[in-house]
């Protein structure tokens, strides 16, 4: 277990990671719509529309199903409540890939919360 | 235009999205485990081992379900601030060791309880940070 434990925690990393790119280029993909909070059906469909189309939405989809797969792998190797626990790790590349691409600015209450997060899994990790 | 008051209409929305969520990957593990006789050592062992699991119908139940967590989240995002909702919704850290303690059967330390605990606390102080930068921009 021991071993093999550094291994599902790459193999979980690695879902993370590819969650967080999904997230990315979604979120890239809504923001290049530039779209308006509405409850008017016909703008929301017209906004689902012209999301449905967008490269950069499906190239974020199959990033989620390499992640479904990688996550599919983790979980014939690990326990379900180990492998949900740690896959909170994905909080943490998104707050990076926030900071560093989308240049989102971090308060200190989100450093705390992403330090407990990384505590929570190397403890959760450990037992 | 968001409101911060949870009505007992959202909390319900919640607590199901909650379960919903931790069904979701009960489902995946279950479709898991029904091909735990497959030996996972290689790329191609994998892909094998994969096309079995896709074939299972634990696994489009937990797709189903994800569209439907889907659906119920943006009807609470649209009605409640991302911050007030997500910590409620993490309760599925604690619904799913438990539904793995009682289902599945698998073994959860104090140790670990401990850790998940801290990962909780987290994800909530993460979420209401996000409020913290809402009041920044306006």
């Amino acid at each position: 277990m021991r071993e093999g434990l550094l291994v599902i925690l790459f193999l979980i990393a690695l879902t993370s990671l590819c969650d967080t790119i999904n997230q990315l280029f979604l979120k890239s993909a809504i923001d290049s719509l530039n779209f308006k909070p509405t409850f008017n059906i016909i703008k929301i469909l017209r906004f689902i529309f012209s999301l449905l189309i967008k490269p950069r939405l499906w190239l974020g989809f199959i990033f989620s199903v390499i992640s479904l797969c990688i996550w599919l792998l983790v979980l014939s190797k690990a326990d379900l409540n180990f492998a949900f626990s740690a896959d909170s790790m994905h909080y943490i590349f998104i707050a990076f890939a926030s900071w560093l691409i989308l240049k989102e600015k971090f308060t200190p209450l989100r450093w705390l919360g992403t330090g407990l997060i990384v505590t929570g899994i190397v403890l959760v990790s450990l037992s | 235009m968001f409101k911060k008051k949870v009505t007992l209409r959202i909390l319900l929305l919640l607590i199901a999205s909650d379960m919903l969520e931790t069904t979701v990957h009960f489902f995946f593990k279950k479709s898991v485990l029904a091909n735990a006789k497959f030996n996972v050592v290689d790329l191609a062992s994998a892909a094998v081992f994969l096309k079995a699991v896709f074939s299972s119908p634990f696994l489009w139940l937990g797709l189903a379900t994800v569209v439907m967590v889907f659906i119920i989240w943006s009807t609470i995002l649209s009605k409640i601030d991302l911050s007030v909702a997500v910590p409620v919704a993490s309760f599925s850290y604690i619904l799913v060791p438990l539904v793995s303690i009682i289902f599945l059967g698998e073994k959860v330390s104090i140790l670990r309880w401990a850790g998940i605990l801290l990962v909780l606390a987290g994800v909530i102080l993460v979420s209401l940070s996000s409020k913290e930068r809402m009041a920044q921009i306006r």
